[in-house]
Formats: structure tokens, C-alpha cells, sequence
């Protein structure tokens, strides 16, 4: 595969997982600002997904509907919905031969969806959860015709890296802001609502019912989110498929970048699998976070010059 | 409204050949067709037409025209009705193209190699010469099996007798192809069963013989040769062409940055090292090809792709140089090349062509300017052009004055009263002028066109330029039996 097809593929797949994400996140947001009693700052939201200016957050973070026409309408901001929809479509038209003709319909429609003026009027003036609701939907399309339609060649791996990619990215950002609101503490004393919001926003919450009961507390959110295996959004997992993905790469001709990164991704599969909460609170959740997001920031640079050098 | 009123309303001009209705009647191709048309009222063909719209705009058959950095996606505007052309017709024409094809390729391996027909003084050596795409890089060249022009796409134009025309030959690297294999998908979705009821002659092979050409052209002797197709990329406005051809021949779509020449060799850069190319099918114009032959500036070509070329380690289809034979000076000889190369009387005749170069025949064109248009040699896609009836007082003042700058780059033709067929525009049928380009593809054995081509229609009332960069659309175009 051409290096610069696949770099593409990655880029198309890390866009729509990211868009999927605040998307979700987005919505229990909202739903949340409608249930607290006091009012509902966006702030960590703003600080996970956008680079605007710490004054700026503060002016606008009680403006819900402001904030959503923000993250998903704004063509300015680089992370919008709309702009990360067009940028992987943007992407698979320049690699449409490569993708099956119904992942391309699928995103083509997607991306004339997204650009109709009508949703930030309804953003603005209806439910904004029906109109977010009709975008995840249109990211659920997505992942169904790419998991139904997609070969399981070179293309469809290199799709799933950026997926669990971005996914890891994703989760350990949100731990980290979600936990930095509370001084990275793990003392029990944080209202249990905002966990279950929390839980909630990564699709999390019943998973969470299932394994820990109803016990909100911190620690049971870490063990969810950082090592349950059987949680698709939690780190281990992401970064578990993504190991399995880079795996299927491997091949007599590329022995010497195959075997950079499969050491750097296994360290980190192995150094995430074997610690735990006690380990944790020995190093910090705070320098925890930080080290996971470096070593995946650095497995991505690794992909941009060991797989993507065409340029 | 029902639809009867729909055609009884149908202007005709007795000046213009219109393809559906002669003078007196509906033509015997068209009868099938529009009793079924009749069967269904303006609403339903406006959804019709409405259906079609939507299935280009999801499947992305589009071309994007950006301003303001922002993309607007546009369709390339379709009508619904189609173009008909009976196989008697079909068989003239294809016949006409094939000896056309046979003695341009003649003529372009003579002019890159003896020049017999500048010393036997068919054609005058200075206009040769004086030919911007006349490439030196190519003298001498050994092209894979003699063939320069693998893809063409000739203009065919019909005048108010109903006589075919050659307008333009196309021998560089010819684009609508792929609207016409759309189009086709196209009618099969808004008028079931239609196809299969008139016996239409199907064009969906296309690819497949493409693909066969392209393979049979590898200098390496292996059964799996690497074929790529080459992009100048996502901005390039025939990007979907580009990325349709290569899907259904499943071929690699490159860029210029995804290939690189090592020791006269070209490779792709892959995820799995550099892999050795055989065949490229490019879309890059001669002089973006290769910075070091060619435009220095190019960022779209390959360093050192002309010199693996010339060693024979690549092929690239269409060759370089063609442009010197599809050049619309060189157009006035092709007649003269058939006799001369062929020994035979052409089939498919010229429009009739004056060089501006000519004191007395430009003279004759300035007296006439009325009738004329009148071309610059080199400019395609309806540009550069000025059509004398049309065309103010002071504009052909001022294209005066550009042609003698320098009357080399200019030749003029009556203006042709292209034919008209039935569009379906606003709710009611309107005639609109058209023409067709039929694709051939020129491979070891024999030359193949599939059946029709690409109908493109002037959609503005009156227009005679179909070019889709002057607000032209297009047609399904079907070849069908003689006797229904």
C-alpha cells in the first residue's frame, strides 16, 4: 500500500473517532447542564477539544448552546465536527479507490449533512440533542459499513491503528481533565453525579453497573476506564486492538520499522496492563496520565516516520 | 399539466438538425422512447430528474470549485433524456474514428522519427515547428508497439443536413469518461427496465479493456505488472475521474510525490518499501510530467520519469508529444494524412478550416466574422475562442488585434449549426445544441470504442459550447438497433 494511502486511511479514521467522541461527549454535557442544579460550566470540554484562549473559555462556558454551535458548526475552530467530517472526507477522496464505494457514500453524505446551515439553526433554537443524535447516527453508519464493507487488508489495519489511536488518546484526556476539576484526588468525596456524567459521556455507564455495582466512586471509575478489558473505550483495550492491528503489518520487507514500533507499543500495552491502583497512587494519577499520553503521542510520531515518510 | 402538452410545445428550427423530431415527424429511433416518455407526467419526471441530482450529489460525482478556501461541491448537470444513435450510424462513425486513430498514430511515429510526410511536403515543416507541444525529448524515442495515442476522445458534431463532423481530435489525455459510465448507472436507476427494452448496447467494458491495453504494455515480461494512474491530485477538477478509472480497473492511484526514479527505474513508495512501477496511466499534461525534462517548477511529475521512459523500464500512456498532432493547425492535414498515410478517402469529413496564418484566407475569415468562429490552436475546454455572431462590435476589435500579434496560434471555422436533441429544462422538453466525444482505445491488435460515448449538451438557450466549463451537462448516450 502507498505509504501516502495509508497515511490517509489513518488520518480519515482518527477524524471520524474524534468527532464520534466529542459528539458523545457533547451530548450528556448538555443533558447534565440540564439537570444540575448549578450551572453547568463547559470549560473542561473547551479544554480537552479546543486550543481557545483560557479568557475566551471563561467567557463563553455557562453558554451551552453557544459552546455546541462552537464544537460542532464552527468552521474556525479546527476541531468542530464539521471540520473533522470534512477533513476524512477530504481524506477518502483522495484515497477513494481504496476504500469500498459505500464507506465513501457513507461519509460523502455525512460530510452534505453536516454542512447544511439548518443544524446550527437548530442548535441554536431546537433540541440540541435530536440534532446530535442524528450526527452520532450518522457516525454509527459509519462504523458499520467500515467494520461490513472494508477488506481486512493493509487499509482496513491501518484505519483501525488510527481508531484505537485516537480512542486511547481520547480516554486518557478526558481521565485527565475530569480529574484534574478535582486536584487529581482519589479521596472519596466527589458528588457521585459526576461520575455517572463521566461514565456517561464515554458510553461507559452501564458497562460500569454491570462490573462495580453502583459504587461511584473514583477508584472504581479508574479501573473502568484505564484497565477493564471488556470496555471498548477504556486504555488497555484501545491499546490492546491497536497492538493486534499493528500486528497484521508485520512482513519480510519492513522487519526493521516493524520492529521499532512493536516495542514501543508493547511496553506500553505491558506497562498499562501490569499496575494497578496501588501503583497509581505511588506515582501520581496526574504523572500516570501524562506518561501513557507521551509514549502514545510518541507511537504516533513513530507511524509518521517509519510508515508515512513519502514526502 | 400532462405530458402530451409537454412535447406538443417543442420549438423547432428548421436550420438545426434536431436528433428526436425531423420537420414532419418523431424520428423512427426515437419512437420507443417517447411513447414511454409520454406514459409519465411532468411531476414524475421531475422526480425523475430530481433522483438523479441526489444520487450524483451522495456517490460524490462531483467536481469541487473552491473560493474563499472553503470547497463548493458542484454535479457536472445531467439531463435525463437520452442521446440515440441507431447502429447504422453507430457503424459510420466508428469506422470514420478507427481510420482517423490509425493515421494520426502513423503520423506522430513519422514525426518523431523520418518526418517523410514535412519532406514529401504534406504538411509544412514551420508549422510543425511553430508547435508548442511538438516535443524534441520524444525524436527517436522507441514507444512501446508504435502506439502513441492509446485513449482519445473525438468530437463529433452533426450539421442541419444530419452530416457527421469531426470538430476536434483529443489525443492528450481526454477526460468524461467516467460521466459516461455514470450516466449510464444513472438511467438504470430513474428508468428501470428501459435499457434492457430498447436492446442498449452496453459501455460498462470500458475498464476492462483499458486495463487489458494498459497491461499489455509492460516492459517487464510478468504476468502481474504494476499499473498505476497517475493524479496531479485532489484540486485537479477531473479528480473523480481519476479516482473512478482506477477503482474499476483496480489500479493504484498515485501522485507525483508517491513515485521516484532510481537507476532509470520508477517505484512507489509503499508501507512496505519501494515497489517497481510498469505502466503509468498519467493525467499530468507533457510538461508537468518530469522536472528535469520538462517544467522545472512542476511539483506534479516525477524527477527523472522521461529518462527511465526513454531506456524502455516504464511505459506511460498517453505518450508525450501528442499534442502536436491533436493541435488545431494540425487538424487542417488530417484529411491529407489519411490519403497520405493510408491510401484511402477519409470517412468522417473536417469541418472546413482556415489559417489565420494565411494573409488571404484570414482576410476571407475578418470579411466573414459573422459566420466564423474563430480558435486559438492550442486552448481546449471551449476557451480562447470568439463566435463572430455572438460576439460584440468591440470584442472582435479587440481579438483582431490579438490574432495578428501572432495568427500561427489562431484558425477559424464557419460557424457549424450543431444539432439539437429534447432536454428536459424547467418542466418542459427543450431543444439544446450537442455534440459527442466517443472514447477509443488503441490497443496491440485493434482499436475499440465502446458503443456512444459521452453526449454533452450547450444547457444555456441558444448556446453552440458544450464544454462543461462554460456551463455545459451531459447525456446518457445510447447505440441501439436499427429496427426496433
Amino acid at each position: 500500500m502507498l505509504s501516502r494511502v495509508a497515511y490517509s486511511l489513518y488520518w480519515l479514521s482518527r477524524y471520524m473517532e474524534r468527532s464520534d467522541g466529542i459528539l458523545r461527549l457533547l451530548r450528556v454535557n448538555y443533558a447534565y447542564s440540564q439537570d444540575d442544579p448549578k450551572q453547568l460550566s463547559w470549560r473542561p470540554v473547551l479544554r480537552i477539544f479546543s486550543d481557545m484562549k483560557p479568557a475566551e473559555k471563561i467567557k463563553i462556558q455557562y453558554q451551552s448552546r453557544t459552546v455546541l454551535n462552537f464544537m460542532i458548526t464552527d468552521k474556525e475552530n479546527q476541531n468542530s465536527v464539521l471540520n473533522l467530517v470534512c477533513n476524512a472526507r477530504e481524506n477518502a477522496r483522495s484515497v477513494q479507490d481504496n476504500v469500498t464505494k459505500e464507506l465513501w457514500q457513507c461519509l460523502n453524505e455525512y460530510y452534505h449533512q453536516i454542512r447544511q446551515n439548518q443544524i446550527a439553526l437548530s442548535l441554536e433554537k431546537d433540541d440540541p440533542i435530536s440534532v446530535i443524535d442524528s450526527l452520532v447516527t450518522q457516525g454509527m453508519h459509519y462504523y458499520g459499513t467500515f467494520e461490513i464493507t472494508m477488506a481486512r487488508s493493509e487499509g482496513y489495519y491501518f484505519m483501525n491503528i488510527g481508531k484505537y489511536l485516537e480512542r486511547a488518546i481520547q480516554s486518557v484526556d478526558i481521565l485527565d481533565v475530569k480529574f484534574s476539576e478535582v486536584d487529581y484526588s482519589l479521596e472519596e468525596t466527589t458528588d457521585p453525579t459526576y461520575w455517572k456524567f463521566l461514565l456517561l459521556s464515554i458510553s461507559g455507564y452501564e458497562v460500569f453497573l454491570k462490573s462495580y455495582r453502583s459504587a461511584l466512586d473514583s477508584t472504581n471509575i479508574l479501573n473502568q476506564i484505564i484497565w477493564n478489558d471488556n470496555f471498548p473505550r477504556s486504555i488497555i483495550y484501545s491499546v490492546n486492538r491497536l497492538q493486534k492491528s499493528f500486528e497484521t503489518l508485520k512482513s519480510d520487507k519492513n522487519s526493521e520499522s516493524y520492529k521499532a514500533l512493536s516495542f514501543m507499543i508493547g511496553k506500553l500495552e505491558s506497562s498499562i496492563r501490569y499496575s494497578d491502583i496501588k501503583d497509581l497512587q505511588e506515582i501520581g494519577l496526574k504523572q500516570y496520565l501524562h506518561k501513557i499520553k507521551k509514549e502514545l503521542f510518541a507511537i504516533a510520531d513513530a507511524f509518521n516516520l517509519y510508515y508515512f515518510a513519502f514526502k | 399539466m400532462n405530458s402530451t402538452e409537454l412535447f406538443s410545445a417543442y420549438p423547432t428550427d428548421s436550420k438545426v438538425w434536431d436528433e428526436m423530431f425531423s420537420p414532419t415527424e418523431v424520428r423512427e429511433p426515437y419512437k420507443r422512447i417517447l411513447q414511454f416518455l409520454k406514459q409519465l407526467s411532468a411531476d414524475e419526471l421531475t422526480k425523475k430528474e430530481e433522483m438523479a441530482r441526489r444520487l450524483f450529489m451522495s456517490q460524490g460525482v462531483t467536481f469541487t470549485v473552491y473560493s474563499s478556501g472553503e470547497g463548493i461541491e458542484k454535479i457536472f448537470p445531467f439531463d435525463i433524456i437520452p442521446r440515440i444513435i441507431t447502429a447504422s450510424e453507430w457503424a459510420y462513425i466508428e469506422t470514420g474514428i478507427k481510420q482517423r486513430l490509425k493515421a494520426l498514430n502513423l503520423f506522430l511515429n513519422d514525426i518523431y522519427s523520418n518526418q517523410f510526410i514535412l519532406k514529401d511536403k504534406i504538411i509544412p515543416i514551420d508549422m510543425i515547428y511553430s508547435c508548442e507541444h511538438y516535443l524534441r525529448e520524444m525524436h527517436n524515442l522507441k514507444v512501446p508497439h508504435n502506439i502513441f495515442v492509446h485513449i482519445s476522445g473525438i468530437d463529433i458534431i452533426r450539421d442541419s443536413d444530419g452530416t457527421f463532423y469531426v470538430l476536434e481530435d483529443n489525443l492528450r489525455t481526454p477526460s468524461g469518461v467516467s460521466y459516461m459510465l455514470e450516466n449510464r448507472e444513472i438511467t438504470k436507476r430513474i428508468f428501470p427496465d428501459l435499457l434492457p427494452q430498447n436492446f442498449v448496447k452496453p459501455v460498462i467494458n470500458y475498464p476492462q479493456i483499458l486495463y487489458k491495453n494498459l497491461a499489455a504494455l509492460s516492459p517487464r515480461h510478468n504476468s502481474n505488472p504494476n499499473i498505476v494512474m497517475l493524479t496531479p491530485g485532489i484540486f485537479n477538477s477531473a479528480y473523480f475521474e481519476h479516482s473512478t478509472l482506477a477503482r474499476l480497473m483496480g489500479i493504484e492511484l498515485v501522485e507525483g510525490r508517491d513515485l521516484v526514479v532510481d537507476n532509470h527505474r520508477v517505484f512507489m513508495k509503499t508501507t512496505k518499501g519501494l515497489q517497481r512501477v510498469d505502466v503509468i496511466y498519467r493525467r499530468v499534461d507533457d510538461e508537468f510530467l518530469d522536472p528535469l525534462a520538462f517544467n522545472t517548477d512542476s511539483m506534479l511529475g516525477v524527477a527523472g520519469l522521461m529518462s527511465a521512459y526513454r531506456k524502455g523500464h516504464v511505459a506511460i500512456v498517453n505518450a508525450p508529444g501528442n499534442g502536436v498532432a491533436d493541435d488545431k493547425a494540425t487538424y487542417i492535414y488530417v484529411p491529407d494524412m489519411i490519403k497520405y498515410y493510408l491510401n484511402e478517402e477519409p470517412i468522417l469529413k473536417n469541418v472546413p478550416t482556415y489559417k489565420m496564418e494565411d494573409a488571404s484566407e484570414r482576410e476571407h475569415v475578418f470579411n466573414n466574422i459573422e459566420n466564423m468562429v474563430i480558435k486559438k490552436t492550442n486552448a481546449s475546454g471551449g476557451y480562447g475562442m470568439i463566435i463572430g455572431s455572438a460576439a460584440t462590435e468591440q470584442e472582435i476589435i479587440e481579438y483582431k488585434k490579438v490574432v495578428m500579434e501572432d495568427p500561427r496560434k489562431f484558425i477559424a471555422q464557419p460557424i457549424i449549426n450543431l444539432s439539437s436533441a429534447p432536454c428536459y429544462i424547467n418542466g418542459k422538453l427543450q431543444p439544446r445544441r450537442i455534440d459527442l466525444r466517443p472514447f477509443a482505445l488503441f490497443g496491440n491488435n485493434e482499436i475499440e470504442i465502446v458503443p456512444g460515448g459521452l453526449t454533452r449538451v450547450a444547457l444555456k438557450e441558444g448556446s453552440l459550447v458544450v464544454n462543461s466549463s462554460q456551463g455545459g451537462g451531459s447525456k446518457d448516450t445510447w447505440v441501439i438497433n436499427d429496427k426496433i
